[in-house]
């Protein structure tokens, strides 16, 4: 059984048809990227499957792990095992990183019927993420993104992933607005996320990300639909002759 | 249009000798007896309707009392004074070196003269002052607090009030807090209902702050469902002074405070900060007015509200800089939450700048839960009513970060993560 299946999904915002018919299937042990231009639809896809209010499934389903997605609530996606990491992190103050990352974690622990995280064995493996992720410990006590800078958002973003062990994660260009440093620590922690029990669905505007990541197979989005699909030798085309080339002969 | 005067219960309750100056006393007297209570006519008062004032028919309560506060607040070492219905039971021996408590009742007339004469100077004649004349006419009880010159009186100075321990009790205490040269304190306010029947608390707290000396101030108005509190706190700073305050109200049916601040030397620094979460029929009011009498001066405000249910909040912050005070920099923020649709808030900042080389900024927010955090925290898994409950927590968190301790702190954020858990949405698992 496929880990996620996408079937000719529908979805508009505010009466406009924003997805086209997708079709997709990821399973457990697969990285996947999808790339596209700017408009392509690439963060309404990550919407739908993250549950956003607003955004309208019109048709087609999505079956994840089994489960209907499409019937689920957005926290029950994400304790179901699929963890949306954001293009733009939402900056929190007053709530603190470590105290966020508990409750998530005791979330998905009381939806697998485990008792809560004790405190001493959370605290030592946080610490430790947290310095695999270059990171300071001081950033724990911080609001949940608080004035952050982009790579610390986007290095929370996956720390949150390493801690929570999603099924499935999903990120929405984790990768833009970061410089090499970051890009580098980021692509670390998403290799780090790889095994045979994970799927992951790398949502990127540029194929460097690709060069520390390397995907499994690459899909093109282009007016919400998938107009390719191939392996990563298709992203070093795409960045060698640009979409253009791309769109012209899947057209 | 011609003002009503006082009502007739509170006329008669005016007395024949009180605690100001009897000159001043009996100026007050008259002058009270022609304004009348403040109404929603005049400026300062549209928002804040003290009808439940005006019908009240509070009496002065007497005598001592064994009233006791909801909780000790967790500061060790703290100096208790503890006003029940507006008299105070006793004055605490064994004080720090530097530190003199005087019953004001018991203070010497240049002492009682500086009480009522606080800076900056309310106005006799305008019923926007009124309470404040009301109080010098009857004030009978108090303390005042003196620091001397570079003492640091560590142990923190906690004044109890304890409203309603006689049902429909009124008072009208006078608080003065003097800090000598270099000198430093706290003082901390803990207001209590220990009666489930009206009462109504008009208090002034008149601080005069010598140079270099620093006064951290906090009020936390916590239980009572029928305490109506109007209090004023005046605050003088000479050069290099400072003034902290943080005001926490979550409890009484009508809170309304007043902050004037004087800076009056250069290099004087105040903060006003803030959070008001009226819910329930609850009204609470913070009026500041920050007077910059004096070049290179600063001052910092943040205020938030939370209103809830029926609650209703009113912040209004007045910034005034005077002619000749340049390089200042004022700051005021004020951030509103309102969580229900029968909820009310009015934020108003008041910028009046007549210097030209001033950094001033405010800013006024009033605004519902942030819906792109609410999808944020349940794409973690955290469920709605929760992420909501946290949300609305990080919100009055901000302000409680700032109180400079940390005792009080987890204190206060307990307390308030408590008063959240009771919201009809709340999950209680947190």
């Amino acid at each position: 059984m496929a880990l996620l299946e996408i079937k000719n999904l529908h979805a508009e915002i505010e009466g406009q048809e924003i997805l086209k018919g997708i079709n997709l299937t990821v399973n457990a042990g697969e990285v996947h990227a999808i790339m596209g231009p700017n408009g392509s639809g690439k963060s309404t896809l990550c919407h739908v499957l993250g549950g956003r209010d607003g955004y309208e499934v019109t048709k087609g389903t999505i079956t994840f792990d089994g489960h209907d997605l499409l019937e689920m609530e957005t926290e029950e996606r994400a304790i179901a095992g699929m963890l949306l990491g954001f293009q733009h992190p939402v900056e929190i103050p007053g709530v603190k990183n470590i105290y966020l990352l508990k409750e998530a974690l005791n979330a998905k622990r009381e939806a697998q019927g485990l008792d809560e995280v004790d405190t001493f064995t959370f605290m030592k493996q946080v610490r430790e993420l947290v310095a695999s992720m270059d990171m300071d410990d001081a950033f724990l006590h911080r609001g949940v993104n608080a004035g952050f800078s982009g790579g610390e958002k986007k290095r929370n973003e996956i720390l949150q992933m390493l801690l929570l062990e999603p099924k499935l994660a999903l990120l929405d260009e984790t990768d833009s607005g970061l410089d090499i440093d970051a890009l580098k620590v980021v692509s670390e922690g998403i290799n780090r996320m790889r095994g045979a029990e994970r799927g992951i669905i790398l949502v990127t505007h540029y194929q460097r990300l690709l060069n520390y990541v390397e995907p499994d197979f690459v899909h093109v989005l282009y007016k919400g639909k998938i107009i390719k699909s191939g392996d990563k030798s298709l992203a070093h085309r795409l960045e060698a002759e640009g979409y253009q080339e791309i769109l012209e002969e899947a057209s | 249009m011609s003002r009503q005067g006082l009502p007739e219960w509170l006329s008669t309750a005016l007395p024949d000798h009180a605690a100001a100056p009897q000159n001043l006393a009996q100026a007050a007297r008259q002058q009270v007896e022609t304004i009348g209570l403040p109404g929603l006519r005049d400026e300062e008062w549209r928002w804040t309707n003290l009808r439940p004032i005006h019908r009240g028919n509070f009496k002065t309560a007497q005598g001592a009392s064994e009233a006791q506060p909801s909780e000790a607040l967790p500061l060790e070492n703290a100096i208790r004074l503890r006003f029940v219905d507006g008299a105070l039971q006793s004055i605490p021996d064994d004080l720090p070196d530097g530190l003199t408590l005087v019953s004001l009742a018991d203070a010497d007339k240049a002492t009682r003269t500086a009480a009522f004469s606080p800076t900056p100077t309310p106005n006799t004649d305008d019923p926007n002052d009124a309470l404040v004349t009301l109080n010098t006419a009857m004030a009978h009880e108090g303390v005042v607090i003196d620091v001397a010159a570079n003492s640091v009186i560590e142990r923190p100075i906690v004044i109890e009030w304890l409203d309603g321990a006689t049902d429909g009790a009124m008072s009208h205490p006078r608080v003065l807090i003097r800090l000598g040269q270099s000198a430093q304190a706290s003082v901390i306010e803990q207001i209590e209902s220990v009666g489930d029947q009206p009462s109504w608390r008009n208090s002034v707290m008149v601080s005069k702050i010598a140079a270099n000396a620093a006064l951290t101030h906090i009020a936390l108005g916590l239980t009572g469902q029928a305490r109506l509190t109007t209090e004023r706190c005046f605050a003088s700073l000479e050069r290099d002074a400072r003034y902290h305050s943080y005001n926490i109200q979550l409890g009484g049916q009508v809170t309304r405070r007043e902050y004037d601040i004087q800076i009056d030397g250069t290099g004087a620094h105040s903060d006003l900060i803030g959070l008001m979460m009226p819910r329930g029929k609850q009204l609470m009011d913070t009026h500041t007015r920050i007077v910059h009498a004096a070049a290179d001066t600063t001052s910092n405000e943040h205020y938030r509200t939370i209103a809830d249910e029926s609650g209703r909040g009113v912040f209004k912050g007045r910034i005034l800089v005077e002619r000749d005070s340049q390089r200042i920099q004022a700051f005021q923020a004020s951030n509103n939450l309102l969580l229900s649709d029968t909820a009310e808030i009015d934020a108003k900042p008041e910028l009046e700048i007549y210097a030209d080389d001033v950094q001033c900024s405010h800013g006024a927010t009033i605004g519902r839960l942030d819906e792109e955090a609410l999808f944020y925290l349940r794409t973690r898994g955290v469920a709605a009513a929760e992420a909501r409950g946290l949300l609305i927590a990080g919100f009055a968190q901000e302000v409680i970060d700032e109180i400079p301790n940390e005792a009080l702190r987890g204190w206060l954020t307990e307390r308030v993560q408590a008063r959240l858990a009771q919201r009809p949405d709340a999950t209680t698992g947190a």
